[in-house]
């Protein structure tokens, strides 16, 4: 829900992340320089394929599926520091309104049509399958390693015709992650994930990441001077 | 509904870690010192990477520490030096530092090709080249030297370097001073080598371990050979923590193998097993006569002390005249292992001499290292970055030098906190 200062809030059932490595100079083609990709290996940047169920927000139920590049964070004395950094640079979701939302709002770029997640909650995974009238995007797939309560802060990195953005989000809820390496993801060639077709992403996930009965919640948007245009 | 979610101010410094300190945001190079510093002094004092404690007696299998939280002086079961033959000690190994100490002084006071090369290095050298079986080995001031020297001395923009996924700092940072394009593999997966093995063109090096250090699991060595092969890439083996430990006669997994001639570049340490200071290239000699000129971090660096040469090459000598020291060692080897796994302690992927004692809790793992410490059992708390998150790790090194009291009480100290903590049940 939104209140008057400008914080924005999304209840979720599930949201779930796979890390997938590739090589950093098809991160680099899409980053805007002043952003810098996060390198597990040397040459390697992160791909972070995430999928939410929110039940309760400000355009109600939807889902979202999710492209990003770990970036490096803006890490500031005095200032609280951030888990990490995204830049999202595709984004498709289930309904129009939330669709219109996240473009009018927060400036995510997005893949323009409505999109189908299912998902399969299982003894210890889950599974997510988002489609386009029946057409396979994504089937993604992570496990669960133990579960604690947490909350995280992240940053989001944005650009857009208009300008470059950044926000805050902390993600509040049961958490697990592991990097036990047994989920995994198929990207079907399809419009949304066409631009991952020659990127050489790993189909395992180092990290996995899982969140249960959360809230999102996103911190006033900031305009950035400093990188308005690629 | 929940209630919103405010920024702390204050912070838990489990949530970050060393990779969380990489870059700022600030045009100014020192802005990232002082996020950094107001993590790290929170850190510490609250008992977390409490690294580099100094230890006052020799790497034995007992030793005495100050340990980082409280400052005391405490004695201690040592399971964490490597020195896997018990040398860096011994009365043969000492007398020879002292004995060079006393013919060449402290230093070699040069580079390797201009003053600093003295008839030690050649003969530890020489004596190296007969025992690995090969053309020419060349000596360098340090193991990370050595692939960082070998790798960058070798490969060009253009070039590819493919390395394992778990390989050392020294072959990364090697790979990324040479310029070449570098893809890393699935640990262990000769499959994976090959998908990226195919995607190259051009010159290809393939390098990998004969032990990994963290896990202390060997390479499948045959069949990453076979891939290498197949698509022609060279070969480079360090053999880091399995060089004079590995092999009918120590020469590592690559004898284990029969792949010796298979491996184009032989890579070790004398700090590992020879218990004292360097590394060493081993392979033909238009290979060493290459690196001596183009081996930059042995050309811009003094050699290795004439002290420290003399010692090794002493060290190198008692590991081929006693090979009873790894007959000791691997049967100490299967002793603690036998111990852990009547304990029910998970060790992970080991076959070697390294046992990862895997606690897989990165929240814990600095707490249970001190809780050991006061209990009597040295071993350090590894975590991520250094290996992935939540397969945090306190890493046993067990040595010829250990005694069968030694491992059972270091065993003893470990199961029980273990036990305590709720970590074993």
């Amino acid at each position: 829900m939104s209140t008057s200062d400008g914080f924005v809030q999304y209840h979720f059932r599930d949201a779930i992340g796979g890390f997938f490595e590739f090589p950093t100079e098809n991160a680099r083609a899409i980053l805007p320089p002043e952003l810098q990709p996060i390198e597990p290996h040397h040459g390697s940047s992160v791909l972070s394929v995430m999928a939410f169920d929110f039940h309760d927000s400000p355009v109600g139920d939807y889902g979202e599926l999710i492209l990003s590049i770990l970036v490096s964070p803006r890490i500031e004395h005095g200032q609280p520091m951030p888990r990490s950094a995204f830049y999202p640079f595709r984004l498709a979701t289930t309904t129009r309104e939330s669709r219109e939302h996240a473009i009018e709002r927060w400036h995510l770029p997005h893949y323009m049509q409505d999109i189908s997640l299912t998902w399969e909650r299982g003894d210890g995974h889950i599974t997510i399958h988002a489609t386009d009238r029946g057409e396979p995007i994504v089937d993604m797939r992570v496990t669960e390693h133990e579960w604690s309560p947490v909350e995280h802060r992240y940053q989001a990195f944005m650009n857009d015709d208009e300008g470059a953005y950044t926000s805050t989000i902390v993600m509040a809820g049961q958490f697990s992650e592991n990097e036990e390496e047994r989920g995994g993801i198929t990207i079907h060639s399809q419009a949304m994930t066409g631009l991952l077709e020659d990127w050489d992403v790993d189909f395992t996930p180092f990290r996995e990441m899982w969140m249960k009965n959360g809230l999102q919640t996103f911190h006033p948007l900031q305009t950035l001077a400093s990188y308005a245009r690629r | 509904m929940a209630t919103r979610v405010e920024a702390r101010t204050s912070m838990n410094p489990l949530d970050y870690d060393y990779s969380s300190f990489f870059y700022s945001s600030s045009d100014d190079p020192f802005s990232i010192l002082e996020p950094y510093n107001e993590w790290y002094n929170q850190a510490v004092p609250e008992g977390y990477y409490l690294f580099a404690q100094a230890m006052s007696t020799p790497p034995r299998g007992s030793v005495d520490l100050t340990e980082g939280l409280h400052r005391n002086h405490v004695k201690l079961v040592n399971l964490s030096s490597y020195n896997y033959l018990g040398l860096s000690y011994r009365r043969e190994v000492i007398e020879a530092g002292k004995a060079a100490l006393d013919k060449y002084g402290l230093g070699a006071a040069g580079s390797p090709i201009l003053s600093g090369t003295m008839d030690v290095h050649c003969e530890l050298e020489n004596a190296l080249a007969r025992f690995k079986k090969k053309e020419a080995v060349m000596v360098f001031p340090t193991g990370y030297s050595t692939n960082v020297g070998m790798i960058s001395a070798l490969m060009r923009p253009g070039d590819w370097v493919i390395a394992d996924q778990n390989a050392h700092a020294s072959i990364v940072d090697g790979a990324i001073l040479s310029k070449a394009n570098v893809r890393f593999f699935r640990h262990n997966n000769p499959a994976d080598l090959e998908k990226k093995l195919k995607q190259t063109t051009g010159k290809k090096l393939v390098a990998i371990e004969g032990v990994y250090s963290m896990d202390g699991d060997e390479c499948p060595l045959p069949e990453l050979v076979a891939v290498a092969k197949k698509y022609g890439a060279r070969i480079l083996l360090d053999e880091a923590h399995s060089a004079f430990v590995y092999g009918a006669n120590g020469r590592g997994v690559a004898e284990k193998f029969g792949l010796e001639d298979e491996v184009d570049i032989h890579i070790g340490t004398f700090s590992k097993a020879l218990g004292g200071q360097g590394g060493y290239v081993a392979g033909t000699q238009n290979l060493y006569n290459y690196l001596k000129g183009f081996a930059r971090s042995r050309v811009f660096s003094c050699a290795l002390s004439p002290v420290v040469t003399a010692g090794v090459l002493k060290a190198l000598e008692l590991a081929i005249a006693e090979p009873e020291l790894r007959t000791k060692l691997w049967s100490n080897v299967a002793h603690m292992r036998g111990r852990l796994e009547e304990e029910g302690v998970d060790v992970g992927d080991s076959t070697s001499q390294i046992f990862p004692i895997m606690v897989r809790n990165d929240r814990r793992i600095f707490e249970l290292g001190h809780k050991l410490l006061e209990a009597g059992l040295y071993l350090q708390p590894i975590i991520y970055p250094a290996v992935a998150k939540h397969r945090s790790r306190f890493r046993v090194s067990v040595s010829s030098s250990h005694t069968i009291e030694q491992l059972d009480e270091g065993v003893s100290i470990l199961a029980r906190v273990l036990r305590e903590e709720g970590v074993l049940v």
